[in-house]
């Protein structure tokens, strides 16, 4: 069993041992408010998955928790009570949470929707659930909320355990998927998830699955909350316990899972516990905190914690087991030689901003074995011309074609998917993941991600391989990639753009900022993908002896249209290409 | 008719006043200010205050608006300076602070409900309709505001340097614009007017410690779709305020309190601009 | 041998402590009353109203030879808050009793816990009716002892035949004007609308529009006591509305706060300051005797804590002990000679009360237009005895 699982069952096995110790320890007022705060701490592990990280400052999953208990408070006030309701009850909390969270996800996270926007929209759906709940009257309630249904009069310790092993089970599995290969996947989505989209991980869906599940497993909380306190009410639902919830996040540490439910039932117990004009006080102690916390110490208190027990009990750093490389079959590389029709062909496109025009009916056709430059001066349009080839809702007409297929309206990661590759002009990668777990994000697309471990291997293609020996960072599988030299995070890039297999790839001035060798060996290296490999490169270059060295085609781009086309001896040669380099125009030769 | 008309433009002129002050401050310095609703709530604790010290209501205002801005410089100095990088992290400080000012509030003058009393009472007719003198007056004040705020914007130098911050920061500090002192005032302008928009309509409802909290989150869609521009939260409001009183008119007020919420976040899936032009 | 008499010795000290501790222990009585919220308005008078007869019975000696000790606590005037109070009022102060003037969110929502808690409760405020409970006992008055006064008034002396209802979306305002929907019905007239808000809502302008152009001849409300009360009131008066106004839910001390604008308003009420009895009289001197400038005008809701504190200490009494099966019994049949006049909670837990037609008038004050004795609370909860 590997580490991970271990740790896991071992602190699952002690929370279990705790809950059931517990209610024999502490005496019967306590015991009540722990209840309750058990099922809230549930549903604040879940903020900190969605906030702490996926980077989704979520005030809405109060939401959810609302929906389960007045699933629980309706069907029992109104239908029936029995353990067969019960778990009809339970089922349609568990169905509204998913259908509310599904809609909601669909609202928030489409490509090109900013993070405040996302919030926005989990802002308003307490409200608006709220509101609904006003609405409804005798049958909800209203105001007054629902209360004194028929429900399960257990023992104390019964509701304990139940709340206790709800939590403990839910906080590990919860800890199992942020410590797999997929929790690595959702830091990624946080640091840059314009990259990923890029590398064709499908942004949108996983985090609206995670919506989904966050949803589900609030929505149980809340049923039990209803089931045990026998009362449901609209503050529930609210705007004001959605972001308590991120207030308890926000303490008990972003991202470290642990922290917020101890943070959780820390504070809740203690503003339920003091008496008299203290909860307000001690209210006005938390929100000050909430602020220091906030503006200082971004990271929560769990850090701190960890600092000062690293300091009593120091070990040595137990090194995080480095990935080994296999190698994959290039299967899906080699399909484009295979097929009849080009790998890039691009019929009219152009791309207005108002009136002023960025690329004008640019017709091209890229094909297999070949590395096509873009040259041109600044301003031509030539990152343009390849965003609207890697993102379809860039351009403003005109058809693209990759491997025979229209990209259509597609996102960039529906792109990736058919066969493109793409690398920025800015590298632009994962701060705090390593270079093994890189290359294993960029094999999302095609080998998934495992859900609770990490496995131990990475396959990629052969052309990946050769791009991380000739860089050396085959030796530096366990480095962060902010420690990286800026030649080797270039490699890197490219080694991830080509794990993913594509038949096109596009490179913006891959070779900027690099030493002469570094060059050399990117030139080898292309050129060799195009030979062996059959891909079809596009490359934006300023240096011209570097296009030379490589390229066996020029485009010449100027003001949005194609200047011309050909080697690159006849491009250079050509006056008109030097006066447009030059900015004027110069008469042509007698 | 009438009172229809005059609803909807009333609701939409409070509307305009409350949400003015979070937007020039979303506007300038590209961060949304949570305490918006703590601001109106002291506002309208001072019209309580100035109500119970026999003050004349009217002046209750202009006090408001001076303590706001006040209190507004000190606040950024010391909260939202640090966090110009962060602004989702921006959202969570306000917020946090509104919850703090909301409890000094709490022990200050308890949790209850308190009233604070109206400079014009009784009605006018308008339109062969007698309606609220109180509400006509808040909506010409709420007009007012609006064209003093565009004669700031547009004729001033502060106003100059503060559009040339609000389209390009860094080529506004290149020219030499002070964009730290911009910022500094204008947060201080947004709390004032936030401060100021909440002793204006505390005579028309009530003020308890959490009073801003519906106000807050409406402002906050209001200024989400009509981005950085009085002419478009102007047109916002009365859009989504007339939508807003056709609802609870028409169909239930508990549904109407949430229509600005729903049409907001519906309008910004499809056109993540909004209303703006920019 | 030496473990076994250290044990006994050690009993037989802690029994011996146990005993004179509980002679000495006060009798404590939970007050849960929204401080915050909705209620906040009222509360304080209330809480004035429980720490009089606290007083006042201490001064006899307490009961049974011990004290009465109050426990405050804030149930936010909303089922979320009350829950939170009982809890800590039930198992963490661990009450002998609760005398509550709250909202029937609260109360709804309290309920549960002092059934579970086995805690004698006696709810003092007027509510909707039907609640019912083997532990709870209510002094105060459910809609078939007060609604017939105003809606009779109405169509009787004013003629009115069109009514609009506005009412607080709760348990509260929806029972109400239901009843009063089916009396108004019941004796010919018609209700031309019928609106509500939430509880804490305080923008009343859509609802004030459609009661325009309803163009009812009455208006009567039942809306939460308190906040919702006044903004209302502020909002209709601000509107030009001068049609007869019921208000079901309006006590004397909140009508004072608004001023100019309760004027002409009807209210059907159980208590007025200016009744004429000798325990009234001695009540209010004894209210201004302990609290002077600061207090709070008794009133509707508070008056009936008073009493029912004192109908606690009596039923404690008669019982012998603080024992809650006891108590309760006894609960049903004691008396209390309080500014209301005589008042025993022995109609299905629920008390006959003497109700009173009163106009606010200008200064805030309330002018009796008509008296009704004894009005029967009706069958308020069939199961208990009574």
């Amino acid at each position: 069993m590997s580490i991970t699982h271990r740790t896991a069952l071992t602190g699952c096995l002690v929370g279990l041992v705790v809950v059931a110790v517990a209610p024999f320890v502490l005496d019967t007022y306590l015991t009540n408010i722990l209840i309750r705060t058990l099922f809230l701490a549930a549903v604040v592990m879940t903020v900190d998955i969605l906030w702490g990280y996926v980077g989704i400052l979520t005030f809405g999953q109060s939401a959810f928790f609302g929906i389960g208990a007045y699933a629980c408070g309706l069907v029992f006030t109104h239908y029936g009570f029995g353990p067969g309701w019960a778990l009809a009850a339970l089922a349609l909390a568990l169905g509204a949470a998913a259908i509310v969270a599904a809609g909601t996800g669909w609202l928030a996270f489409f490509h090109g929707a900013s993070p405040l926007y996302a919030s926005i929209i989990t802002l308003a759906l307490p409200i608006v659930l709220t509101q609904l709940i006003f609405s409804g009257g005798n049958w909800t309630g209203s105001s007054s909320g629902l209360s004194g249904f028929p429900t399960y009069y257990w023992d104390l310790e019964v509701w304990f355990w139940l709340a206790g092993v709800f939590l403990v089970l839910t906080t590990t599995g919860g800890w199992l998927l942020v410590r797999s290969d997929f929790g690595r996947v959702l830091v990624a989505i946080r640091e840059n998830e314009e990259r990923c989209a890029y590398l064709g991980i499908p942004v949108s869906r996983i985090k609206i699955m995670l919506m989904i599940l966050s949803a589900m497993i609030a929505s149980v909380a809340g049923f039990g909350y209803a089931a045990f306190s026998n009362v449901v009410a609209p503050e529930l639902a609210g705007f004001q316990l959605g972001t308590e919830l991120l207030i308890w996040t926000a303490l008990g540490g972003r991202a470290t899972l642990l922290g917020p439910v101890i943070a959780a039932i820390g504070i809740d117990t203690m503003s339920s516990w003091l008496s008299g004009a203290m909860p307000f006080l001690w209210k006005l102690l938390t929100g000050i905190a909430f602020v220091v916390v906030i503006v200082l110490l971004p990271r929560g208190f769990a850090p701190l914690v960890g600092a000062l027990w690293r300091k009593l009990r120091p070990r040595h750093a137990v090194a995080a087991p480095v990935v080994k490389l296999t190698l994959a079959p290039v299967k899906l590389m080699m399909q484009s030689n295979e097929s009849a029709s080009p790998p890039l062909r691009i019929e009219h496109l152009s791309r207005r901003y108002g009136s002023l025009h960025v690329l004008r009916d640019v017709n091209l056709v890229g094909n297999a074995t070949e590395l096509l430059g873009i040259i041109g001066p600044n301003g031509a349009g030539k990152t343009t011309l390849m965003r609207c080839i890697s993102d379809g809702n860039e351009r403003t007409d005109g058809k693209i074609h990759v491997n025979g297929v229209e990209i259509g309206r597609g996102s960039p990661q529906h792109v990736v998917g058919l066969g493109v590759g793409r690398s920025f002009q800015n590298t632009n990668l994962f701060d705090t993941l390593t270079v093994g777990e890189c290359l294993k994000l960029a094999r999302y697309r095609l080998d998934g991600a495992r859900l609770f471990d990490r496995g131990d291997t990475v396959a990629l293609p052969q052309p990946a391989m050769d791009i991380l020996q000739a860089t050396g960072l085959d030796q530096k599988l366990g480095e962060e990639t902010r420690n990286l030299s800026h030649g080797m995070k270039r490699g890197l890039e490219l080694a991830m753009v080509l794990a993913a297999e594509p038949s096109v790839l596009l490179l913006d001035e891959p070779t900027a900022g690099l030493t002469r060798p570094e060059r050399m060996v990117i030139g080898k290296v292309l050129t060799r993908l195009t030979r062996e490999f059959g891909l079809c490169i596009v490359i934006i270059e300023h240096d011209l002896d570097f296009v030379r060295e490589i390229s066996n085609r020029v485009v010449v781009l100027h003001q949005g249209a194609i200047l011309m086309e050909g080697t690159v001896d006849e491009v250079v040669a050509s006056d008109l290409v030097k006066a447009v380099y030059a900015g004027h125009t110069e008469k042509k030769a007698a | 008719m009438g009172v229809l008309t005059l609803d909807i433009l009333t609701t939409a002129a409070i509307l305009f006043a409350v949400a003015a002050g979070l937007m020039i401050i979303l506007g300038v310095m590209k961060l949304i200010n949570f305490a918006h609703g703590a601001f109106l709530t002291t506002g309208g604790y001072v019209a309580y205050l100035t109500g119970a010290a026999g003050i004349s209501p009217w002046l209750s205002i202009p006090l408001a608006g001076v303590l706001g801005m006040a209190a507004g410089l000190v606040i950024e100095r010391v909260i939202v300076r640090p966090l110009y990088a962060r602004p989702l992290d921006a959202i969570l400080a306000t917020w946090g602070l509104g919850i703090v000012i909301g409890q000094v509030i709490t022990l200050t003058f308890g949790r209850g409900v308190q009233f604070a009393p109206s400079p014009l009472s009784g009605t006018t007719a308008l339109f062969g309709v007698d309606y609220s003198a109180y509400r006509l007056a808040v909506a010409l004040i709420a007009v007012l505001i609006a064209g003093a705020l565009s004669a700031l914007l547009s004729f001033t130098r502060f106003g100059l340097n503060a559009r040339a911050v609000i389209m390009n920061e860094t080529l506004a500090r290149g020219l030499g614009i002070d964009s730290a002192k911009v910022r500094a005032i204008t947060f201080g302008m947004g709390a004032g007017l936030a401060c100021a928009a909440g002793a204006l309509i505390t005579p028309l409802l009530s003020v308890d410690p959490n009073m801003g909290l519906p106000w807050l989150v409406n402002s906050f869609m209001l200024v989400m779709i009509s981005g950085v521009s009085f002419p478009s939260l102007l047109i916002a409001s009365i859009v989504l305020g007339g939508a807003q009183v056709l609802v609870s008119t028409y169909v239930s007020p508990i549904l109407g309190g949430m229509t600005i919420v729903a049409l907001a976040a519906l309008v910004l899936r499809f056109n993540p601009r909004g209303f703006s032009r920019a | 041998m030496m473990k076994m008499r250290n044990l006994v010795l050690s009993a037989s000290l802690s029994l011996a402590f146990g005993a004179t501790a509980h002679a000495a222990d006060p009798i404590k009585i939970g007050v849960p009353v929204g401080l915050s919220g909705a209620n906040s308005v009222v509360a304080p008078s209330v809480v004035q109203a429980a720490e009089l007869a606290v007083e006042e019975i201490n001064a006899k000696g307490g009961v049974l030879g011990r004290k009465l000790a109050l426990e405050i606590a804030d149930d936010g005037s909303g089922a979320q808050g009350a829950q939170r109070a009982y809890d800590s009022l039930v198992f963490q102060k661990k009450v002998d009793a609760i005398v509550a003037m709250e909202t029937s969110a609260a109360r709804n929502a309290g309920l549960p816990i002092i059934n579970r808690g086995k805690v004698p409760m006696i709810y003092t405020s007027f509510y909707e009716g039907r609640s019912c409970s083997p532990w709870m006992f209510v002094n105060a008055w459910v809609p078939e002892q007060q609604v017939a006064p105003v809606v009779d008034q109405f169509m009787g002396k004013e003629g009115a035949k069109k009514f609009f209802l506005i009412g607080s979306d709760y348990a509260f305002g929806r029972g109400m004007l239901e009843f009063t929907r089916k009396y108004i019905q019941s004796k010919g007239g018609t209700v031309v609308g019928e609106e509500y808000l939430p509880m804490d809502g305080s923008d009343w302008t859509a609802v004030i529009s459609k009661l325009r152009s309803a163009n009812p001849d009455a208006l009567i409300t039942s809306t939460a006591g308190g906040a919702p009360n006044v903004t209302l009131t502020k909002q209709l008066r601000a509107a030009g509305i001068k049609i007869p106004y019921g208000n079901l839910a309006l006590d004397e001390g909140t009508a004072k706060t608004m001023g100019g604008d309760a004027e002409g308003i009807y209210i059907s009420a159980s208590y007025l300051s200016s009744l004429d009895n000798p325990a009234n009289k001695k009540f209010l001197e004894a209210a201004k005797a302990k609290f002077g400038s600061k207090l709070e005008t008794p009133n509707e809701l508070s008056v009936p804590q008073y009493e029912g504190i004192h109908a606690y200490a009596a039923a404690v009494q008669k019982a012998g002990s603080t024992d809650a099966a006891k108590v309760v019994k006894e609960l049903a049949k004691v008396s209390v000679q309080g500014p209301r006049g005589t008042i025993t909670m022995n109609k299905q837990h629920h008390a006959p009360l003497t109700m009173y037609l009163g106009r606010v008038k200008r200064d805030g004050s309330v002018e009796v237009i008509n008296t009704f004795p004894n009005v029967d609370p009706g069958a308020q909860c069939p199961r208990l005895p009574g």
